[in-house]
């Protein structure tokens, strides 16, 4: 990619949205994550990049606390979200997620019109008073999403009538329809054609105005391209994190040399 | 290497070396693809012999089964006689009520004796001979007419009669005049004289409705015996079923699949579940017996225990397929749903169940057609044996009141001696079959409906 861009990208210190301290995580025995330490800021975009099976897509579950839903999975360490302990006996996993959306890896929008997908989180969280209020969100969710031009004469229709990169597109303005805070991104690109993908990303840039997006990613091009901040996972172990344009360019660790340039994963 | 390089050099049809030709089958080739044609034919064969079967036992239900909607009616013109019914002649309803259907019995000799007059039959059988070739309802069926109504005393009505189930037999072929040699119920005469009546139109066969609606009736009565009143029976222990085994069935696999914790304990539930659904039927008809019937007095022979009983034997049928149902639903749009912020059980009923419904409704309906077809625990709890010869009047009476169910019918029909109950049996197959195949035609057509909604 263009190096030149990514070591002029300037990087604004933003407060620390996401503290994660000494995160341990277990499925059953295994050991998934290994004491990872991580300060996640706001209005930034952070990319998990790493080997498959490195544990990155488990650490941003653990964001949403998604690994709740996993009976083997045990999570330990402390995990602050705006300084509160959102794995704290007082925190109801439901009121997080509405705080921290999540875009998962394959699109799934729900077997429902395209109005209902993105009218669902509203719905439930009691956002909208009334129906044009809540005509208004969706149409905002869906803009936001870059996808209103293409579904607005058809908002009844099945959201899983739409391709594929429409569909994640979809599956990101169900996400932002409910107004997190903080954006969590598992690998929403691995089913995109390169079109696709590269409107997602333009997305991702422009969410970046408003909200704290973690990604997670296979393409360190993608990587490179989204993100200020870069975290490399590696056999569970957070190897390095900075940022972006110091991590492609001059890593500290040789793991992560080795991996950006293609010699492990 | 070399060859790889230079391809132009090697003609197009030499083999390549080691390999051979394309074009000729090598010896592995042709014994897998022999393989693979033997394994087409023994499917061909098993489902050829499955078809055959199928067709055999279709063509022997249908052969057997459909004389059952055809009976044989006797029609005749019985004059209701002063003398003999209403003696003080007051048209009291309490003193026709004391002439029982013994009273009535000379009344349909009269009428033979007028119609051999009539249309010149020679006989040497004597009245009582000639009324013998009636149903031993018939004196009943005139008796309901006259207290219906007394002012028909003293005319002349039209009947038509139900004839006996031996005269039925002769017209529908089952009978004939050498297998009646030793027949204490009918004579050579009797069926001369039935000739003779066809001839004159006054006996004819034709669809018989009695069967369908109709109660079923006493050993020496086949031809009066009808599915209706079991079919009721049937239908409120459906009810019961339905009311019962579709939410505990549908509650417990959601609680089972979507909340519960995995550990050992549900590991047991669960492989105990699968075991019941082995559970021979004629267990749950003991346990039926012992729970509800022993101990918990409720009636014996109602349709409300037998509900219960086909309830614990259908249930683990519905928890199995509904927890299928909601595994097959994709973990993705569980995902979807809490990353949005659902609550679990918003996710399970605003997004899982809807998709599952098809699945759940397919199970539920062929759960409560296994239960509608079943009969061995319905032998324990008193429902087969018994003749219920009213329909219910109210709801209360058809859940609690003693009555029988279809396959209970069936079954009570055919351990019975008279052949023509036998014929009523294979009818009564043919209505079942016909309840069940309309049961999964529906559960087919609410799947395919649910499915083409995306």
């Amino acid at each position: 990619m263009n190096d030149m861009r990514i070591l002029e990208r300037d990087v604004d210190a933003n407060a620390i949205k996401i503290a994660a301290k000494g995160v341990q995580v277990y499925y059953g025995d295994t050991h998934a994550i290994k004491d990872v330490d991580v300060d996640i800021q706001d209005k930034t975009v952070t990319a998990f990049i790493g080997p498959s099976g490195c544990g990155k897509s488990t650490f941003l579950r653990c964001l949403n606390r998604m690994n709740d839903t996993i009976d083997v999975a045990r999570v330990e360490g402390d995990i602050r979200i705006d300084g509160e302990d959102i794995y704290d006996k007082a925190v109801d996993p439901v009121q997080l997620r509405a705080k921290v959306g999540m875009v998962f890896q394959k699109p799934n929008p729900f077997p429902k019109s395209i109005f209902d997908n993105v009218a669902y989180g509203p719905r439930i969280h009691g956002l909208a008073k009334n129906k044009s209020d809540l005509d208004d969100i969706v149409e905002r969710a869906l803009r936001r999403a870059a996808i209103w031009n293409e579904v607005k004469d058809r908002l009844a229709a099945p959201g899983t009538g739409l391709s594929g990169g429409q569909q994640q597109r979809l599956c990101i303005a169900r996400a932002v329809a409910t107004e997190p805070e903080v954006l969590l991104m598992d690998e929403p690109c691995s089913a995109l054609d390169p079109i696709a993908t590269a409107q997602v990303e333009e997305l991702i840039d422009e969410l970046r105005q408003n909200y704290s997006v973690v990604i997670v990613t296979h393409s360190m091009q993608q990587a490179a391209r989204v993100s200020q901040k870069t975290a490399f996972f590696h056999l569970g172990n957070l190897v390095e994190y900075g940022e972006t344009g110091q991590i492609f360019t001059n890593p500290e660790d040789p793991r992560t040399e080795s991996y950006i340039t293609g010699r492990i994963g | 290497m070399t060859d790889a390089t230079t391809p132009s050099s090697v003609p197009a049809m030499t083999p390549l070396s080691g390999k051979g030709s394309l074009l000729v089958q090598d010896a592995r080739t042709r014994k897998r693809n022999a393989a693979e044609k033997r394994f087409k034919a023994y499917g061909v064969v098993a489902i050829s012999i499955g078809m055959l079967m199928l067709i055999i036992l279709v063509f022997n239900i249908i052969s057997r089964g459909t004389g059952a909607f055809q009976q044989t009616f006797v029609t005749l013109e019985v004059p209701l006689l002063a003398e003999k019914l209403d003696k003080k002649g007051n048209r009291d309803p309490n003193d026709l009520r004391k002439v029982s259907t013994f009273g009535y019995a000379p009344l349909l000799r009269t009428a033979f004796e007028d119609k051999i007059a009539q249309n010149g039959i020679e006989t040497e059988l004597s009245p009582k001979a000639m009324a013998g070739i009636l149903s031993a309802g018939a004196p009943a069926q005139l008796r309901d007419f006259v207290l219906a109504d007394p002012s028909m005393i003293g005319t002349t009505q039209q009947f038509e009669f139900l004839a006996s189930s031996r005269v039925d037999g002769y017209l529908k072929g089952r009978v004939s005049r050498d297998s009646i040699a030793n027949d204490k119920n009918i004579s050579a005469e009797q069926l001369d004289f039935v000739d003779k009546l066809i001839e004159g139109g006054s006996i004819e066969k034709r669809f018989n409705l009695a069967f369908i609606i109709g109660a079923d009736s006493s050993d020496a009565r086949p031809e009066a015996a009808g599915m209706g009143v079991s079919m009721i029976g049937s239908f409120f222990m459906m009810l019961v079923v339905l009311a019962l085994a579709l939410p505990i069935g549908v509650a417990a696999s959601i609680y089972l699949e979507e909340f519960a914790p995995k550990n050992w304990l549900t590991d047991i539930i669960e492989v105990n579940i699968s075991n019941l659904a082995a559970v021979p039927s004629i267990v749950f008809g003991i346990l039926g017996l012992a729970v509800f019937i022993n101990y918990m007095h409720l009636p014996t022979s109602a349709p409300l225990v037998g509900g219960l009983v086909l309830t614990l034997m259908t249930l683990p049928t519905i928890i199995i397929s509904t927890r299928a149902s909601l595994k097959a639903v994709p973990p993705s749009i569980r995902d979807a749903a809490l990353g949005v912020g659902a609550s679990k059980m918003q996710s399970v009923f605003h997004h899982v169940l809807p998709l599952a419904a098809p699945g759940i409704l397919t199970g539920t309906i062929i759960g409560l057609a296994q239960a509608l077809g079943e009969t061995a625990p319905l032998l324990l709890i008193g429902m087969v044996g018994f003749i219920a010869s009213n329909p219910p009047d109210s709801i209360a009476s058809g859940l609690l009141d003693p009555n029988s169910a279809m396959p209970a019918q069936i079954y009570e029909w055919a351990k019975r001696a008279d052949p023509a109950f036998y014929e009523r049996a294979w009818g009564g197959i043919i209505i079942l079959l016909v309840f069940l195949i309309t049961m999964n035609t529906i559960a087919v057509i609410l799947r395919r409906r649910f499915e083409r909604r995306w």
